[in-house]
């Protein structure tokens, strides 16, 4: 008998350490609607000895337009498949690979200056820091210290138990597979799955809450656009503890290459019970296709077992409930 | 042969109201004979097979409790949803089976939110959705939002997977029935609100069938020789939702019992 619980404890331990400097994925794309190219980052990596997050330090600009490659049958285009982001996991939201804020060992805090690191995901404003009001931006820098020695609950990062990751956290948690249909785009993500409505039904009614929102969609040429309300505000930006409360509103543009390589997502998120202006998210993704190797925490994938030559992916479930109530718990809550 | 009924019927003076309505019927029947086949109409995918896309639940009792029971205050009576009526347990697994039915207002896995597993989630009473493409079918639960994948891709078991809340489902038409085999499961679902339980040795083959575009049936016959002493039969039937705007709404209820500590409130000005 065999489960997969193993495998998550082994993931947030992997992703709390694996913060040294690593080889970068080379942003290898050439596609038509790349502004710039971006540098490969050509530091050696050093042995962290875990799955390896991919550590991109820059990524290209994609511009909404056209879209050229394959289409599915109902005029989408196909976009399927799988696909991580390319530069961190949710250890720190605006700066990405400098380690957790306030993290009791140094040696998992990034050295050197924040030039030599990617991006804040907050793209606008342009000194990529969150526009907080006040008592909101308490609240945070609470967290970032709390959350490493949690004696209440609320300092528990809620992916650690399970949650759901929410929007946008699910975008770089690991990586995802997205499945198509006539009016549907659904992402499965490792922790929660996101249905986009790509019909005209109105959204949920406002009392209806949910971790990762109500989502209505439609494309724009190689551009997804979805609106996105109903959310509850519980999932957190990640361990640097930025949030939204239940009435942000965001805008989503996902942007996809034309030769179905990348996609940059970038969103307007707009809450003016919590912020002082709206912000814009960037966050980048490669795709992932039988050709590479799977691996622990962008690909998580199996080849299927089958007569034929053509390598068969196999998505095994991704369920978490075993580990609710688990990592982060050795602190005292109450309600446990 | 139709060209010759259609020129007498136009020739034949005084030829009654009622023989052509009859003689119409027949011929849109015969036409509509050749060019579908009695398939009544269902839902297919560009392959031709039957195409299950939508959202669906059933009406009957069955989670409360597989076999037939009178009501009580947990549970609505119900005829139950097993052929023959009663689970086939080894004597062992009976006395377990009777001791979870004694527990199960805090022992049923499902008031933690957990995942209700297979064949459970099927016949919750509550909505899930199936998306459905040529080489498999995703199975979205509201109940805990969770996901299933049936392949139909013509892919086979894996040797030595993890055991698994849903199984590993691996499928093929007969007909226009879907033939799911499942296995790989996990022990830690029940089979009902009613203490009915397996072991990891758990084995499901589904058949799944439209009886109507809206309606699928659905039957499954179950395997555990750790638990029961022969495989059993079940048999219910899936409405589609058809009700305008309807959607499933994730349910992930295993957050519930943390989730007031979430966002950080406003408490001073």
């Amino acid at each position: 008998m065999k489960n997969k619980v193993i495998q998550y404890y082994l993931g947030l331990l992997i992703t709390s350490i694996a913060l040294a400097p690593q080889i970068a994925q080379a942003a290898d794309a050439a596609q038509a609607n790349t502004e710039k190219k971006a540098p490969a980052q050509e530091k050696p990596a050093a042995n962290n000895g875990g799955s390896g997050i991919s550590r991109e330090k820059s990524f290209p600009k994609l511009l909404s337009g056209k879209w050229t490659g394959a289409k599915l049958a109902d005029g989408q285009p196909d976009v399927s498949g799988h696909w991580s982001n390319t530069i961190a996991n949710h250890s720190n939201f605006t700066d990405p690979q400098g380690g957790i804020p306030n993290d009791p060992n140094p040696n998992r805090l990034a050295k050197g200056p924040r030039e030599e690191r990617a991006p804040s995901r907050v793209s606008d404003p342009v000194d990529g820091q969150l526009p907080f009001q006040p008592w909101a931006l308490e609240k945070v820098k609470e967290f970032q210290v709390k959350f490493h020695d949690p004696t209440e609950p609320q300092f528990i990062e809620p992916l650690a138990r399970c949650a759901p990751g929410g929007v946008p956290k699910s975008l770089y948690w690991h990586g995802y597979e997205i499945r198509q249909y006539p009016n549907y785009v659904v992402f499965l993500f490792d922790s929660g799955t996101r249905i986009i409505h790509l019909d005209d039904k109105p959204h949920l009614p406002n009392a209806i809450k949910l971790w990762n929102g109500d989502s209505r969609g439609h494309w724009e040429g190689n551009t997804l656009v979805v609106d996105v309300t109903n959310q509850n505000g519980k999932a957190l930006f990640g361990r640097s503890g930025e949030f939204i409360s239940e009435n942000a509103h965001i805008e989503e543009r996902y942007i996809f290459s034309n030769d179905n390589t990348r996609y940059n997502y970038e969103a307007v998120f707009t809450d003016p019970e919590v912020y002082t202006r709206p912000f814009t998210v960037t966050i980048p993704a490669k795709r992932w296709t039988a050709a590479d190797k799977p691996n622990g925490w962008h690909f998580e994938t199996t080849l299927a077992k089958h007569a034929g030559k053509e390598p068969l992916l196999d998505r095994e479930e991704r369920i978490c409930t075993e580990n609710n109530g688990g990592f982060g718990m050795g602190a005292a809550t109450p309600s446990n | 042969m139709n060209t010759l009924i259609i020129k007498s019927s136009k020739t034949t003076v005084g030829f009654s109201y009622a023989a052509k309505l009859a003689l119409s019927i027949f011929l849109v029947s015969a036409m509509a004979g050749s060019a579908f086949a009695a398939d009544k109409k269902i839902p297919k995918l560009s392959n031709g097979k039957p195409d299950f896309s939508g959202i669906w639940q059933t009406t009957s009792a069955a989670d409360y409790d597989l076999e037939p029971h009178s009501n009580r205050k947990d549970a609505p009576p119900g005829l139950g949803i097993v052929d023959g009526g009663l689970l086939p347990y080894l004597p062992k697994a009976l006395e377990q089976k009777k001791k979870n039915f004694d527990a199960r207002l805090t022992a049923d896995p499902a008031l933690k939110g957990y995942t209700l597993g297979v064949p459970r989630g099927i016949y919750y009473p509550e909505p899930f959705q199936i998306f459905q493409r040529n080489q498999d079918l995703t199975l979205v639960h509201q109940f805990g939002h969770s996901v299933r994948t049936i392949y139909t891709n013509g892919t086979e078991h894996p040797d030595d997977p993890n055991d698994w809340w849903l199984g590993d489902s691996r499928a093929h038409w007969e007909g226009d029935t879907l033939v799911v085999d499942v296995k790989h499961f996990n022990d830690k679902t029940w089979l009902d609100r009613a203490g009915n339980f397996h072991s990891d040795a758990l084995h499901v083959i589904e058949k799944w069938t439209y009886l109507d575009a809206n309606t699928i049936e659905y039957k499954a016959t179950i395997e555990d020789p750790n638990v029961f002493s022969k495989p059993w039969d079940i048999s219910v039937v899936l409405h589609r939702h058809r009700e305008k705007n309807f959607q499933l709404i994730e349910d992930y209820r295993f957050t519930l019992d943390y989730d007031q500590y979430y966002p950080p409130k406003q408490t001073t000005k």
